[in-house]
């Protein structure tokens, strides 16, 4: 074949793809540069540019703070809870003799769920009058009110996160675990280790890769909630689980200003970039510190 | 230990009876499975409300764990509505759900094995350059282009069309980027030979790289299905038509204004829920093999 047919190819091949990027990505994103200089309700024919003023509005706005620290909120309850939970779960799948695959699936689970459906069960069973409302009133004599309480309705949105994301962190970690040479245990064993240590210098060093993957993921995560908030707390009470997707919506798509929005997008995307190299240069120097690492 | 025992030549300094050893070891393990079990019923706790709830009699939704008696009446309402509340297109919905997220799967696996294929197996001038537009792609922040895309999707005429929930979905760059790496460890041998046979290139990826990879295919496709079944912000700002909206828009619109028929909601996140969980039970067999590929 000759050469000029192999361009040829290869070209024709990748042109799905290349035509879905010109009209789906660079189109955008040069769209995205002129909108977020200017003014515009995404109907009338009038269109102005404002320069940088969407920036200095969505910096000042305590809608946009608020979502900003909405994400560090819902980091304090998920990244400690969701860590300890997928791996306890993987380490516990991990110690099984047999039915290792059948657990690994059954913990999975909860990541097939839609966020709707999830939101309407826990909105039903917090209810006035639910069985776990009448559970508090019995024991505990009052009922808390679950989303109408800042911190509350925190917890409760990354309680779901926790649950529905721990399953599938698990298999990332049930994959390092699996992966670590089974030479390493026997040698703590000939050198009389106790299991608490072999787990403290052998499974958490090796699993180090995993643990970086998954909180990375973990803290991208935190910066694009949307479901769950917008079902339950409709970013309530206060503004306290007021997420950047929300505010992006609402602004493009309530208030319809679209420069505006990616204006805040551009922002959401700035502060999720900064916040994973942060907890990179944090994770690294972690790992270099224990010896994890080199 | 034995084996370390007969290593070293010395007996354990306390004797312990074996039997009783080899009775701690199965209290041991039983407690693991005991633990994992609870796990899993755990994790299936939300969804074991939301199916007794779809069955109870009104009077008793979000009121009584366990209800007292089934009945199919949210089913029913779902269906017909009552006399004060006209039926929603809920079926209907499911339909969309089906078409959207079929269709939308189809295109990104598809895309995913071609472009894939072409990016391992083929050599032209540009490929190095296709790859790190993907690779930049991947790392730039989607939500930046929400706006934007939504305009020029309006633009082409596709708002409020199934078109423009499918076609903004139809390439996944994880799938390309799966795909790529995974065509890599096919033997150069079984190309050549397919190409003497006098198979074309696309016949080559369908019938020969495509069977040699079912379970990262299969597992790819589910993730990707499972993905767009549940996708909300898009499609919740592409369609406003009643009769276009998937299941999942359709329940997250009408939860606020239908907050009084608990019940008929929970009977239609049954239906949202159910297809997915039932494919991705009939593929499990495939998922373990494939999520390692995957992780990889």
């Amino acid at each position: 074949m000759s050469r000029r047919m192999q361009e040829v190819r290869g070209w024709l091949m990748a042109s799905p793809y290349l035509l879905f990027a010109i009209i789906f990505f660079f189109l955008p994103l040069l769209w995205s540069v002129v909108l977020v200089f200017s003014d515009w309700n995404l109907i009338a024919p009038d269109w102005r540019w404002v320069g940088l003023q969407n920036f200095l509005e969505a910096l000042q706005s305590r809608r946009v703070q608020q979502a900003f620290l909405s994400s560090f909120r819902f980091m304090i309850f998920v990244v400690p809870l969701g860590l300890a939970v997928s791996l306890a779960i993987a380490l516990l799948v991990n110690s099984l003799k047999r039915f290792q695959g059948l657990f690994a699936v059954g913990f999975f689970l909860p990541y097939l769920a839609s966020g709707v459906a999830v939101s309407l069960v826990v909105r039903g069973a917090l209810a006035f009058n639910s069985p776990v409302g009448r559970f508090f009133l019995n024991n505990f004599g009052y009922v808390p009110d679950w989303l109408g309480n800042p911190w509350l309705a925190i917890l409760i949105i990354s309680l779901m996160i926790v649950w529905k994301f721990s399953g599938y962190y698990a298999l990332i970690f049930l994959a390092g675990l699996q992966s670590i040479p089974k030479e390493l245990y026997e040698a703590a064993q000939i050198d009389g280790a106790s299991s608490w240590r072999t787990f403290w210098s052998i499974t958490l060093p090796m699993l180090y890769p995993a643990l970086y993957s998954v909180l990375i993921l973990m803290v991208g995560l935190m910066f694009g909630i949307f479901t769950e908030p917008y079902v339950l707390t409709k970013g309530g009470p206060d503004l306290a689980t007021h997420t950047w997707h929300l505010e992006i919506y609402y602004q493009a798509f309530s208030a319809l200003r679209s420069g505006y929005a990616t204006a805040i997008s551009t922002l959401n995307a700035l502060a999720v970039f900064i916040t994973v190299m942060i907890v990179r240069r944090i994770m690294e120097r972690w790992g270099r510190n224990l010896g994890w690492v080199d | 230990m034995a084996r370390l025992q007969a290593m070293l030549g010395r007996k354990p300094v306390v004797a312990v009876p074996a039997r009783r050893i080899v009775w701690r070891r199965y209290a041991k393990e039983g407690l693991k499975y005991l633990l994992a079990v609870a796990g899993v019923l755990v994790a299936v706790t939300p969804y074991l409300y939301m199916v007794l709830h779809s069955l109870a009699p009104w009077n008793e939704v979000n009121r009584r764990f366990i209800p007292t008696e089934l009945t199919l009446r949210s089913y029913e309402w779902l269906l017909q509505g009552s006399r004060t509340v006209a039926p929603k297109p809920w079926l209907r919905a499911l339909l969309n759900s089906a078409i959207v997220t079929a269709g939308s799967t189809f295109l990104m696996v598809v895309c995913g094995l071609v472009v894939g294929y072409a990016l391992s197996r083929l050599r032209f001038r540009g490929q190095q350059t296709v790859y790190n537009i993907i690779l930049f792609q991947m790392f730039y922040p989607a939500i930046v282009l929400l706006v934007p895309t939504f305009l020029i999707v309006r633009a082409l005429g596709l708002y409020d069309t199934y078109w423009g929930m499918i076609v903004p979905k139809a390439v996944s760059l994880w799938a390309i980027f799966m795909f790529t790496s995974f065509f890599k460890s096919i033997p150069q041998d079984i190309i050549d030979a397919a190409r003497i046979d006098g198979l074309s290139e696309l016949g080559i990826v369908f019938r020969i790289a495509l069977p040699m990879s079912i379970p990262i295919t299969t597992v790819i496709t589910l993730f990707l299905f499972m993905e767009r079944w549940s996708e909300l912000l898009w499609d919740l700002i592409i369609v406003q038509d009643e009769n276009l909206m998937t299941l999942n828009v359709l329940i997250a619109t009408m939860s606020g204004p239908y907050g009084n028929y608990p019940g008929g909601l929970y009977a239609a996140s049954v239906i949202l829920t159910l297809p997915i969980l039932i494919l991705f039970l009939i593929f499990s067999k495939y998922f373990r093999q494939g999520f390692q590929l995957v992780l990889k």
